[in-house]
């Protein structure tokens, strides 16, 4: 046992001494982190259903999804948090809703690690990004498809050149909102 | 005294340019690497790694004579974890859009052998103020290299030089990216190790050029 405090005893100080300063960090750190992550939500959500200025927070089945009021009080339209694999790793969108459920008001990418340059194009950055500004006005009725050059079809979604993949994932994640999250969020509102 | 600030002076250039960690040791490649497709990503991975650098020289310098040398491997790396999280969670916090881009590259400053090497080279044999000498001159040294990669790659790659805290600098011709003509490659990871590979042959050119003229 002393041969162990002999040997070790610089290595259990320093362990605790780095544990009180790392709960500090954590403790003094954390609010602002947490309203970092609450402001870019914020702003996806005010992107993506136009003329929010309150919201109340639902969960159903397992997406947060916001029920978002305008000006007057009234609903303004649903904003919709989902997650799903991406060509690198998870990507976070927040889809809009019109109030009838019947159209999506915007898609806007929250968190993603797209490749710099092509996959990440998905994120609104610039007049010249074309991708996500398609779900505005699409009908939240049917699936989407992801095609390379539009043919007429109402449910169309041209794929980013150079990021097929990362143009399908967001569209798959779409498409999981308006096949298994809309139903449900129809019934439970 | 004079002869010891002196050597602790040359102990910081040599950081910077002799011994540069990243073109002329070769370390830390995996974030050099990966972190360079912006300026902004270079800089602040270099703060970042600046920071935890000296810190881990300064405990390491501050405790030299307590370290058992068995158990050395194991303190370096308790502290320079407890300074890298300590400097994830800052960015977190007051840069949360670069900490976005950066990632997993933050954590992975732990196992950034440069950090390490410097622990054990210097910080464990010398006094405070050549342990920190050295971190700052590493530090620099790193972040330069850095900053010179991704100035390159992002002129080349998007047209643009993006500041820390800034927007975007357009540094080209509008019809350079809206024709297609920005070198994509230069942004993805074949244009990192070919920016490397150039810079490093170039830096390589000048070492012999200055040692056979010394000679």
């Amino acid at each position: 046992m002393k041969k162990f405090v002999d040997e070790s005893w610089l290595v259990l100080i320093l362990g605790v001494v780095f544990a009180v300063m790392l709960a500090g960090a954590q403790t003094g750190l954390q609010a602002k982190i947490v309203a970092n992550e609450a402001e870019a939500l914020n702003t996806a959500v005010s992107e993506v259903v136009p003329g929010v200025v309150d919201k109340e927070e639902l969960t159903i089945d397992g997406n947060k999804v916001f029920r978002c009021l305008n000006a007057e009080g009234k609903l303004a339209g649903w904003a919709v948090q989902a997650v799903g694999p991406g060509f690198i790793d998870k990507i976070t969108i927040v889809v809009g809703l019109a109030p009838a459920f019947d159209k999506f008001t915007g898609v806007k990418t929250l968190k993603h690690t797209e490749t710099p340059g092509l996959g990440n194009k998905i994120d609104t950055k610039g007049e010249l990004n074309f991708y996500p500004l398609q779900y505005t006005g699409m009908k939240a009725t049917v699936p989407l498809a992801l095609v390379k050059a539009k043919t007429g079809a109402e449910n169309e979604i041209q794929a980013i050149t150079g990021a097929t993949y990362s143009s399908q994932y967001v569209m798959d994640i779409v498409n999981d909102v308006i096949e298994r999250v809309r139903p449900k969020l129809i019934e439970q509102r | 005294m004079a002869e010891e600030n002196g050597s602790n002076l040359k102990q910081f250039t040599d950081g910077v340019v002799a011994n540069n960690p990243v073109l002329v040791q070769l370390l830390g490649m995996c974030p050099t690497l990966a972190v360079t497709n912006s300026v902004e990503n270079a800089i602040v991975m270099g703060a970042a790694a600046t920071f935890v650098v000296v810190m881990s020289n300064l405990i390491t310098s501050l405790l030299r004579n307590l370290i058992k040398p068995h158990v050395r491997i194991l303190i370096f790396t308790l502290t320079i974890a407890t300074f890298v999280t300590i400097a994830d969670l800052t960015l977190k916090a007051y840069m949360y859009k670069v900490s976005q881009q950066l990632g997993a590259f933050i954590p992975l400053i732990i196992v950034n052998c440069m950090i390490i090497c410097r622990a054990e080279v210097v910080a464990i044999k010398n006094g405070v103020g050549r342990s920190l000498a050295d971190a700052f001159g590493i530090g620099l040294g790193f972040t330069l290299a850095l900053a010179i990669l991704g100035v390159i790659r992002e002129w080349l790659g998007a047209g643009t030089i993006t500041f820390p805290g800034f927007a975007p600098i357009a540094v080209m011709p509008d019809a350079f990216t809206a024709n297609g003509h920005n070198w994509i490659i230069m942004i993805l990871p074949p244009g990192a190790f070919l920016t490397l590979g150039a810079v490093v042959a170039i830096v390589n050119q000048l070492r012999m050029k200055s040692e056979g003229g010394a000679a």
